[in-house]
């Protein structure tokens, strides 16, 4: 996986937690509450934070594939760890997704579907050219293998 | 195709037609319930006034009143007026047809014009439902569900009986690859569910036991301490009951047929339903057994239809996935073994879950296990309501592995087989990790086979292709 997926997650991550402590303890401070109550909001704020930044690295690093003859791996998780196997003559489709930010930063998603909801095989933080290689790659072989439903 | 039996003619389509105009009184006198329980609010709320008016003797109040009565009932009169243009606008502006290459289309909508269609080749399923007020001027809706993600399926309100039952039969027999005019299929009822055992079943279930353990409980604590439970009463009791009765009405007189066409399900007291599952579109199966139903040896079947997704049902009419409410076993295994042929009884080598997981599922440890064999998947699991699933293995469409912190202390793993969207979830929890991952690595493989030997789409082409192709002119030699 692309470095840049730790970057940006930890980017988004940064925009959820951080503003909120800074209201959290700005408000806090100005109001007559005892002084400790802002120090323990700022100590929760951050240390969830830095919590999260050390969760993110460790997330992302437990993304991975990996093409088989007849089918496609991917794992994921630390903590709930998942695998699943897809065969390719059972995807329906394949997305290759990009937000705003993770176009900026230069990654993208890639997604299976079957007819199972529960399918959820999830590839993100690619680099472009990879991600489309691997989409075409998976059609190719989805198309040889196919068959209904 | 060669030797392409007659039966296979190109379907020619037909000319739009439109459903039946008393769709339009039908849709009118549903919404008059709604109408007249707003009516009898604003009247409550008035009455205090209008008492006193009638009491009173100053005749402009009176007149005024009588005026703000008449009022009232003319802008209810303009509301149904208004309900009743705007179905039968809606009724005018529907079509449906066959079209060349045999699809059935359905246009619709008055501001927005919404054109669908409904590739016949991958059809679900055929419903024929009667809600309550339909049946009663002797209408029906059909229902027709083609595989797809998201709105895959058209309902047309209402036709009469048996031009919803000849359209069911037209679209089946175009979906076989048969000609449209091959009319009914011959059917042979297999099982009738006895109002007896429904019932019976139904008060032995385990939602109606929490029900009255609770109400039980719940009566000893107000003798014992004396307080007003009355409500709380009401609603322990209630809700099982009411569920109970639900259930009741809905799965009255169920009956399952066979036919060409499918497995036929008939059901419902005020409201009917039947259903037609084309053969091979069953993807999973479950089966269930409460606690108290042990004694009778009966289980409850459950199955997953590709694009019948159980969330956008709504409580009136619509599959819910009961392939059968209460059967004994070995019926219900004769039934399954018609929908999925050779899944009715098996026996399998069940794998169980280690006895370390007895801390991490202290009540069913016990029964978790799974199975695979060269044809099916299986699960079982469940203490108080015993559950086993099976599911074909060309039915598989992904298999994956999970495992929580918890899990991972005790060296287990939950292997899942991913089926389509449906009421039946295969998931063997809590499996020894290395078991679950060589089971996982043995069922994508399984898969893979099972996808190269694909079944037919248009059942009865391959069917008849099979035979040698009857040739009319020839004289018989």
């Amino acid at each position: 996986m692309s470095p840049k997926l730790i970057v940006a997650r930890r980017l988004v991550l940064a925009i959820l937690v951080l503003p909120i402590t800074a209201v959290a303890v700005g408000v806090t401070w100005a109001s007559p509450s005892p002084p400790w109550v802002p120090a323990l909001l700022a100590a929760i704020g951050l240390g969830g934070f830095g919590w999260g930044w050390w969760l993110v690295g460790r997330r992302v690093r437990s993304y991975g594939y990996c093409e088989r003859e007849d089918d496609l791996l991917v794992t994921s998780g630390i903590m709930f760890r998942r695998l699943v196997i897809v065969p390719y003559g059972r995807m329906q489709l394949v997305d290759v997704t990009a937000g705003p930010l993770d176009r900026t930063l230069g990654i993208t998603t890639v997604q299976l579907h079957t007819a199972a909801a529960t399918s959820d095989a999830a590839i993100p933080g690619l680099p472009p050219d990879e991600a489309g290689a691997l989409r075409d790659r998976l059609s190719a072989r989805g198309e040889e293998r196919s068959a209904g439903l | 195709m060669a030797g392409t039996p007659p039966a296979a003619a190109p379907p020619a389509g037909t000319p739009p037609r439109n459903t039946h105009p008393l769709t339009v009184a039908v849709r009118v006198m549903r919404s008059i319930p709604a109408l007249l329980g707003v009516g009898v609010l604003i009247a409550l709320q008035s009455g205090q006034g209008l008492r006193e008016a009638f009491t009173g003797d100053d005749p402009v109040v009176a007149v005024g009143l009588g005026a703000l009565v008449l009022g009232g009932l003319a802008l209810l009169l303009l509301i149904v007026g208004l309900v009743a243009l705007g179905s039968w606008l809606s009724w005018s502006r529907l079509v449906y047809y066959f079209d060349d290459s045999g699809d059935l289309r359905v246009d619709s909508g008055v501001l927005t014009r919404q054109q669908r269609r409904l590739a016949l080749s991958r059809l679900q399923s055929v419903d024929v439902n009667q809600p309550l007020l339909a049946r009663v001027v002797g209408m029906a809706e059909v229902k027709v569900e083609v595989a797809g993600a998201g709105d895959s399926r058209v309902t047309l309100q209402y036709l009469t009986m048996s031009q919803a039952q000849a359209l069911r039969d037209e679209v089946l027999a175009r979906a076989a690859g048969l000609r449209p005019d091959a009319g009914t299929a011959p059917q042979t009822v297999i099982v009738t569910v006895p109002t007896r055992d429904l019932v019976e079943s139904l008060l032995r279930s385990s939602t109606t036991l929490i029900g009255v353990v609770a109400t039980v409980a719940l009566v000893a604590f107000t003798v014992l301490v004396e307080g007003a439970v009355g409500v709380a009463l009401l609603i322990t009791g209630g809700v099982p009951i009411f569920q109970a009765f639900g259930q009741f009405v809905r799965f009255f007189g169920f009956t399952v047929a066979e036919s060409p066409d499918g497995l036929r399900l008939r059901s419902g007291l005020t409201s009917t339903q039947a259903q037609t599952v084309p053969p091979g579109r069953v993807h999973a199966v479950e089966y269930s057994q409460p606690l108290l139903w042990r004694s009778k040896n009966w289980v409850r079947v459950q199955i997953t239809i590709a694009g019948a997704a159980m969330g956008e049902q709504n409580q009136s009419s619509g599959f819910t996935g009961v392939l059968l409410p209460v059967a004994p076993r070995e019926v219900a295994e004769a039934v399954v073994e018609r929908v999925l042929p050779g899944l009715g009884s098996r026996e399998l080598a069940w794998v169980s879950a280690p006895e370390r997981v007895r801390v991490r599922a202290p009540i069913q440890w016990r029964a978790l296990a799974v199975a695979a064999d060269e044809r099916v998947f299986a699960v079982r699991g469940g203490r108080l309501v015993r559950r086993w699933a099976m599911v074909p293995h060309a039915r598989t469409q992904s298999v994956h592995l999970t495992q929580g912190p918890w899990q991972r202390r005790l060296g287990v793993a939950t292997v899942s087989v991913d089926v389509a969207d449906g009421p039946v979830a295969v998931d063997g929890l809590h499996q020894d990790a290395a078991v679950a991952r060589r089971m996982a690595d043995e069922q994508a493989e399984r898969a893979k086979l099972a996808i190269a030997t694909a079944g037919p789409e248009r059942w009865m082409t391959h069917r008849l292709a099979d035979l040698p192709a009857p040739d009319p002119g020839d004289p018989v030699v």
